[in-house]
Order: C-alpha cells, then sequence, then structure tokens
C-alpha cells in the first residue's frame, strides 16, 4: 500500500517536474529580455545571437581568436569542450537539455565570465538578448 | 673435471636418489621465491600497491606455514634437524672453502643461517609492511593503529628490511652454487624434485603430497577472494582495491567547480592555496569567476574545513607533510609531492590522458581520495559522457 503510494508520488512529481521545466525556462528568458530591454536594447533576434557566437574576438595579450563556438562548438545540440581545461560541456540545446536557461542566476554568471574571457569584456544588452534569443530556438 | 664426466662408475654400488625434501616444503619455497620476486616488481609503485599487498599476505602466511611445519613436518623440513650454532655454521662455511666440508643431507650448519634468518627477517619485513600499509595509508587490517608520521618511518623501517632479505638471499644463492659444486650434486635441482644422493640406509622422507594440495589451494583461494573484484569490474564501474569513507562534499562547491574542470578536493591543498585561490577569484587562471561574497564564502567554509591540514587521505597527509610552509601552490601540479610522484610517467600515457585532469588516470578524483590501486590510464572515448 506505501509502496504504492511512493510510486505514484514519484509519477505525479515526475509528471508535474516535466510540466514545470519549460515554463520555468520561458519565464527565466522572458525575465532576463525584460531586463536587457530596460537596459537598453531591443529587438532581440536569434539570427544576430547565432551570428554573434560564431564571431572571433582577439585577445589583448595572447592574441589568439575567442569565439563562444570555441568551447560549445556550432552545434548547440552537441556537447562542447572547455578550451583550457578539456572537460566536457553539456549542451547547451534546451531540446537536448532541458535544464538549460531555467534559472535566471546561472545564465547571468556564465553570461559574464564567458564575456569576459572570450570579448575580453562584458557583453551588451543587446548581445545577450540576441544570444539567448538564438539558444531558446535550439 | 676429467672425475665428474664419469662419477656414478667411481661412486659405490649402494648410492640411490632418496627424497630429503617433501612436497609442502619444496612448495613452500618455489612460492615464497615467486612472492618474493613479485615484491621487488611491485616496490614504491602506488598502481601496484594492492598486488605487493597480496603477495605480503602469501609470504606472511607461507612463512607461518614453514614454522609450523619446521616442528611437526618431515624429517629434513624440522628444525630439530638443522639446529646449528652459529660456531658450526662459520667452521661448515671454512671448511666448504678449504674443500673439506663433511656432507649433510638436509641442510648443512650454514645455510641454517639463512634459513633462520629469511624465517625471522621475512616475518619481520611482512609486519612492518602490514603496519607501513596502516600507518602511512591508513588501510589494511592494521588501520589506525598508528598515525601516518610513524608509518612514514615505517615505510623506510620496511624497506630496509627488504634490502636486508635481498642481500641474505644473495648469500643463500651463492651458498647453495658453492656447496652443489663442493658436493658434486645440483642442490638447486634436489630443490625441485625432492632427492639427493644418498649412501646412507635411510629410505627418505615421505612426500606429503596432500598436505602440499592443500597448501596451494589455501593460496589459490585467497588470491580469488583478493582479485575476485577485478573480474567483475567494468569501464563505468571501476573496481577500486582499495578505498576509503566518502568525504564530505558540497553542493555550490560541486557546482561552480565542476562546471570548468573536475571539482578538485579542497585536501589536494593547503587551507592557504584556497584562500588565496579565492581572494583572486577575479584572476583565476586567466578567467574572472565574478563569484559573489556570499558563494566567495560558503565556498571559503567549505575549502577551510579539509583541507591538506585535515590529513583525510592519505594523500592529504603528504601534501601538507611535504609542501613547505612559505610556499602557496595554486595547482596540485606544483608541488614537489605531485611532481616527484609522476616523474616517471611516459610521454605516450601523458599524451593518452592530457584531456583530463586527475580523473584521467586516478578513478577515484572526483571523491577525492586518491587511494592507490585506483590508478588506470583512461583512454579518451570512455569519460567523455561520464562528465557530469
Amino acid at each position: 500500500m506505501i509502496r504504492r503510494r511512493t510510486a505514484l508520488f514519484a509519477l505525479l512529481s515526475a509528471f508535474g517536474g516535466a510540466l514545470s521545466v519549460p515554463g520555468a525556462r520561458a519565464a527565466a528568458v522572458d525575465d532576463l529580455l525584460r531586463r536587457y530591454v530596460e537596459q537598453g536594447a531591443a529587438n532581440f533576434s536569434a539570427e544576430a545571437g547565432e551570428q554573434f557566437f560564431d564571431r572571433a574576438f582577439v585577445e589583448a595579450k595572447g592574441g589568439e581568436p575567442r569565439k563562444c563556438s570555441l568551447c560549445h562548438t556550432t552545434d548547440l545540440k552537441r556537447t562542447g569542450k572547455h578550451a583550457t581545461t578539456g572537460k566536457a560541456i553539456e549542451p547547451l540545446a534546451p531540446s537536448v537539455n532541458p535544464k538549460r536557461l531555467t534559472d535566471v542566476r546561472d545564465i547571468e554568471k556564465w553570461l559574464t565570465r564567458n564575456c569576459k574571457w572570450t570579448l575580453g569584456r562584458e557583453c551588451t544588452p543587446q548581445e545577450k538578448g540576441d544570444v539567448l534569443m538564438m539558444i531558446k530556438g535550439r | 673435471m676429467q672425475t665428474s664426466t664419469a662419477p656414478d662408475v667411481t661412486k659405490p654400488h649402494s648410492v640411490r636418489r632418496v627424497r630429503i625434501w617433501d612436497l609442502p616444503t619444496r612448495l613452500f619455497h618455489w612460492l615464497l621465491v615467486a612472492a618474493f620476486a613479485a615484491q621487488w616488481l611491485t616496490q614504491d609503485d602506488a598502481r601496484l600497491l594492492d598486488y605487493h599487498v597480496f603477495a605480503g599476505y602469501t609470504i606472511g602466511a607461507l612463512l607461518l606455514f614453514r614454522v609450523l611445519w619446521g616442528f611437526v613436518g618431515t624429517r629434513y623440513a624440522r628444525f630439530k634437524s638443522f639446529a646449528f650454532g652459529p660456531k658450526m655454521g662459520l667452521q661448515h662455511l671454512r671448511a666448504l672453502l678449504a674443500g673439506c666440508h663433511e656432507r649433510h643431507l638436509g641442510h648443512n650448519p650454514a645455510g641454517t643461517w639463512s634459513i633462520f634468518g629469511l624465517l625471522a627477517l621475512g616475518l619481520i619485513t611482512v609486519a612492518t609492511g602490514v603496519l607501513t600499509l596502516g600507518g602511512a595509508k591508513q588501510l589494511g587490517p592494521l588501520r589506525g593503529l598508528i598515525g601516518y608520521p610513524r608509518g612514514d618511518m615505517l615505510a623506510l623501517v620496511h624497506k630496509y628490511l627488504a634490502w636486508s632479505m635481498l642481500l641474505l638471499v644473495a648469500l643463500h644463492v651463492l651458498g647453495v652454487l658453492l656447496a652443489s659444486r663442493a658436493e658434486r650434486e645440483n642442490l638447486t635441482a634436489s630443490m625441485v624434485i625432492g632427492t639427493k644422493h644418498s649412501t646412507t640406509t635411510f629410505d627418505g622422507v615421505p612426500a606429503a603430497a596432500p598436505l602440499a594440495l592443500v597448501l596451494l589451494l589455501v593460496v589459490a583461494a585467497g588470491a580469488w577472494a583478493y582479485f575476485r573484484g577485478y573480474v567483475d569490474s567494468r569501464p563505468d564501474h571501476p573496481y577500486l582495491p582499495f578505498t576509503l569513507a566518502p568525504l564530505m562534499q558540497n553542493g555550490m562547491w560541486k557546482k561552480e567547480c565542476a562546471g570548468c574542470h573536475l571539482d578538485y578536493h579542497p585536501s589536494i591543498l593547503p587551507a592557504r592555496s584556497w584562500n588565496t585561490l579565492l581572494r583572486e577569484q577575479h584572476e583565476h587562471f586567466g578567467e574572472d569567476l565574478g563569484l559573489d561574497d556570499s558563494s566567495v564564502t560558503t565556498l571559503q567554509q567549505y575549502a577551510l574545513s579539509q583541507p591538506a591540514e585535515s590529513h583525510v587521505t592519505p594523500l592529504a597527509w603528504k601534501i601538507d607533510s611535504t609542501t613547505p610552509a612559505q610556499e602557496t601552490p595554486l595547482r596540485v601540479t606544483e608541488t614537489g609531492y605531485w611532481k616527484r610522484r609522476h616523474e616517471d610517467l611516459s610521454t605516450a600515457d601523458w599524451n593518452r590522458t592530457k584531456r583530463f585532469a586527475c580523473d584521467g588516470c586516478h578513478l577515484d578524483a572526483a571523491a577525492g581520495i586518491f587511494l592507490p590501486g585506483a590508478i588506470h590510464v583512461r583512454t579518451p572515448v570512455t569519460t567523455v559522457e561520464t562528465n557530469k
């Protein structure tokens, strides 16, 4: 009896979890895009995000080109690879990795950290919004 | 040399071969030789420690059997048959070199001393080995009996004892060769087939074959019990010969560190290293981690709860005790201990694993444990998917 109730509970919570992930993603991305608009950005475009993702930025000290796709590859459904440590990076595309884009703090942290490494500066709200639009659709 | 070409003609008619060494004694001897050789092949290599430990247990068991057999065994296996004093041993040695020694069917008075010496030294070496394992690695049946510092000290004693044993083995072999020449009998072969030439009326000792079979089965069963984990080992669930209780983990540490690299356990670096790393988080090996203050505090609390100084693993003890206080290594690969332990790795092994961190070889690296025995060079294909 108890086991059946536990199984039912597990089933329901798994179902609920599955439902809530896309919801959380939509909320997190909408929240961030709204913030970027408040900061002056507008008309977010997935195409612009895609171009930005593969654009090379020359690193100031070493001179080597860096770009988002260096680690994440251009196919966001694939596993990436950290450029310096070699550690595998789980796919960014929510269609294959549903955990992506569900936590505002997490998204902001990675955007800040990775923009600084790749571009040598923080990304503009416009750049961040374009990239989010692009990732969201993958 | 002229006379030795046809020795049978010159010998009395009554000469015959009789069994001097029973089968358990011979089996003991050659198993001991094999296990002792294994010890020299596996010594001081963390990857092979479980083999070294098993060979050590085997030597201990063999020696204990031999001591027992020295009281209840067949005639020439008994200590009574070769209980010669040191003075007699010296006399025999002198006579042997002068070419006028007395022949003994069993052990001669000089050989006696390598037998008793090896038995005693062997037992002490095994005992110090088990104590070393219990102290320096905190593993095995005597773990915790002594601390790390004494364990490291005993490791040295263990090493010197082993070298003394090797020296005694060399003397033993030399003695056997000398005596073989003097007696015109291959004494090494006698230890294999068990018989020697005799002109006495003694009919030889029984073979005691069933006991030898038991001895062999016990060693084989021990090996099976000790190594059976390797049989069930799978690439995604490898067998680890040594384990510790899981160390304390921290969710934020795992999330923040493992996002980019292996979540190195705090115990692999001293507290001062973690303080510096967290203080300099905006210049973290070329990346700005951008952690907020509360995250830094949480991470710092966790790091300082079990840094190398906490000695939660043998590695932690080694890092702490070998890193000079004025050094603040920011990578474990900057420590002298790490460099020493990895200096003889081949370039091929490094190339195969260079896209990994410690977990390219240390199967328990993510758990922070780094025990000997859990070291296998991984091939890149198997680990990419396991990175979660």
